[in-house]
C-alpha cells in the first residue's frame, strides 16, 4: 500500500503506515532547495486540509461555469484510449467498440489536463517543500494490494462513468440522483476494503 | 469557451489542487479509512466542507442555469462501479487525486497503481464488446430502463423544474444535512481530547495516506 512511514516525524506512530513500510526510497539531492518570504510559509509546514478545500472548492465553481466540476476519471480514461493506441496501433483498438462508440478520443478533451497539472501542482509542491524523493514499496504484498487495487479502480470508474472524486465533489454537490447512488457504493467499497486493510495489517 | 480555453483552464486548475492536496496532505482514502477504522477524521472534515461549499455553488449556478452540470444517468452499474472503486482505492491507497499527487511526489508505487488503473480500464473496454452494458454515455435519454438497469436522471435543477422551488434551496438543505454530520465529528473529537487528557483513552491518531 502506499504508506509513507518515516517521511513526517511530526507525525504519530501510525501502525498503519509503518506496518507495511511505504516510504522507504532513496533521497534524492532535491531537498535543499532555496525558498524565500511568503512562499517559505506555504511550503514550509503542512496546510490544514480544511482551507486547502475551502480553497479548491471556490476554484471548482469557477471550473464549473467554464466548462464542468472537476473530476479525474475521464481524463485518465482518454489516457488509457490514447495509451492503447501507441501501444497496439489504431486498427486493433478499434477492433473493441468502447472507443468509438461510448469513448471517442480526442486529445483537446479538458478533463486529462487537470490530470497533468496535478502531477505538475504536486511536483512543484513537493520540489519547493523538499519532499520530492524516489519511493518504493518494500514489500510483495504492497505491490499485490496496489496492483489488485488499482485495476479495481480502473474496472469500477469504467462501469459506474465516474472516480471517487465526481462522486463526491460533483456529481453528489449538483445533487445528482447518480451523486447518491455512487456514494452508497463507494462507502459499501470502502467498509469492504478497510476490512481488507485490517486483515493485511494485522490491526 | 474554445476547447483551448478549457484545456488551459483544467490545467490550472489541477495545478492548484496538485499543490494543495500534496501541502495538505488531504486523501480521500484516509477520509473514508481513517474515520472508519481509526476513529480519525481529519481528511473526512475536510471533504464534508469541501461537498458543502461545492453543493452551495453548483446547486446556485442550476438554479439560474449557469455553469455545467453532469448529463450522464445513473444505474446500477453506478453503484457497482463506486464499490469496486472503493475496496480497490483502499486497498492501493490512494485514490485518482491520490495517485496523480504522489506520482508528483516521486512515489513509483502509486505510478504502478495508475499504471494498473489504466489496465483496468482497457480491460473493462474490451469486456464492454461481450456485455455492452452500462449503455453508452450517448444514448442514456434520461428515463428510467428497467431493463438495462437504468434509473434516469435528477439532480436538483430538474428538481426546480419540477416543483418550481429554486435548486439553491435543495442544495441549502443538503449543506445543513452535511453540517450535521460535521458537527457530529466535532462532537466526538472533543469527547476523544477529553477522554485522552483525562489518560483513559488515545486521541485518534492523525491518519492520511501521506
Amino acid at each position: 500500500m502506499l504508506g509513507f512511514s518515516g517521511r513526517y516525524p511530526k507525525r504519530s506512530a501510525a501502525a498503519s503506515e509503518a506496518a507495511l513500510g511505504g516510504g522507504s526510497g532513496v533521497r534524492g539531492g532535491s531537498a535543499a532547495v532555496p525558498q524565500i518570504g511568503p512562499i517559505k510559509a506555504l511550503f514550509s509546514k503542512t496546510l490544514n486540509p480544511v482551507i486547502a478545500l475551502m480553497i479548491i472548492a471556490v476554484a471548482d465553481g469557477f471550473l464549473f461555469i467554464i466548462v464542468g466540476a472537476w473530476t479525474v476519471g475521464g481524463g485518465e480514461t482518454a489516457m488509457t484510449g490514447f495509451l492503447g493506441k501507441a501501444i497496439f496501433g489504431n486498427a486493433i483498438l478499434h477492433r473493441f467498440p468502447y472507443w468509438g462508440k461510448v469513448f471517442p478520443l480526442d486529445p483537446l478533451y479538458w478533463k486529462i489536463y487537470i490530470s497533468f497539472g496535478m502531477l505538475f501542482g504536486a511536483f512543484v509542491g513537493a520540489l519547493l517543500s523538499g519532499e520530492f524523493y524516489l519511493r518504493l514499496p518494500r514489500h510483495l504484498g504492497e505491490w499485490t494490494m496496489i496492483t489488485i487495487g488499482g485495476l479495481l479502480m480502473g474496472i469500477g470508474i469504467r462501469l459506474a462513468f465516474i472516480c471517487n472524486i465526481s462522486t463526491f465533489f460533483a456529481v453528489t454537490t449538483e445533487m445528482n440522483l447518480a451523486g447518491y447512488l455512487a456514494v452508497s457504493g463507494i462507502l459499501a467499497g470502502a467498509w469492504v476494503g478497510t476490512q481488507i486493510y485490517k486483515k493485511a495489517l494485522g490491526v | 469557451m474554445s476547447p483551448v480555453a478549457d484545456v488551459i483552464a483544467a490545467f490550472m486548475f489541477g495545478t492548484l489542487v496538485g499543490i494543495l492536496v500534496q501541502r495538505s496532505r488531504f486523501c480521500n482514502v484516509a477520509a473514508l479509512r481513517d474515520a472508519m477504522l481509526f476513529r480519525s477524521y481529519r481528511s473526512t472534515k475536510a471533504l464534508l466542507v469541501g461537498m458543502m461549499i461545492m453543493t452551495f455553488l453548483f446547486t446556485l449556478g442550476e438554479t439560474f442555469g449557469i455553469g455545467h452540470p453532469v448529463q450522464f444517468d445513473s444505474g446500477l452499474n453506478t453503484v457497482i462501479g463506486l464499490f469496486l472503486f472503493g475496496i480497490g482505492m483502499v486497498m492501493a491507497g490512494a485514490c485518482t487525486v491520490g495517485t496523480w499527487v504522489r506520482v508528483g511526489e516521486g512515489n513509483i508505487g502509486a505510478l504502478w497503481a495508475l499504471i494498473f488503473t489504466f489496465v483496468g480500464m482497457f480491460a473493462f473496454s474490451m469486456l464492454y464488446s461481450v456485455i455492452h452494458w452500462p449503455p453508452a454515455y450517448g444514448l442514456m435519454d434520461h428515463k428510467v430502463h428497467l431493463r438495462s438497469l437504468q434509473f434516469g436522471f435528477a439532480n436538483a435543477r430538474t428538481l426546480q423544474d419540477e416543483t418550481g422551488i429554486p435548486a439553491v434551496v435543495f442544495g441549502l438543505i443538503q449543506v445543513g444535512v452535511l453540517a450535521l454530520f460535521y458537527r457530529a465529528i466535532l462532537r466526538r473529537e472533543a469527547r476523544q481530547k477529553a477522554a485522552a487528557t483525562g489518560g483513559s483513552a488515545p486521541v485518534g491518531e492523525e491518519g492520511g495516506c501521506h
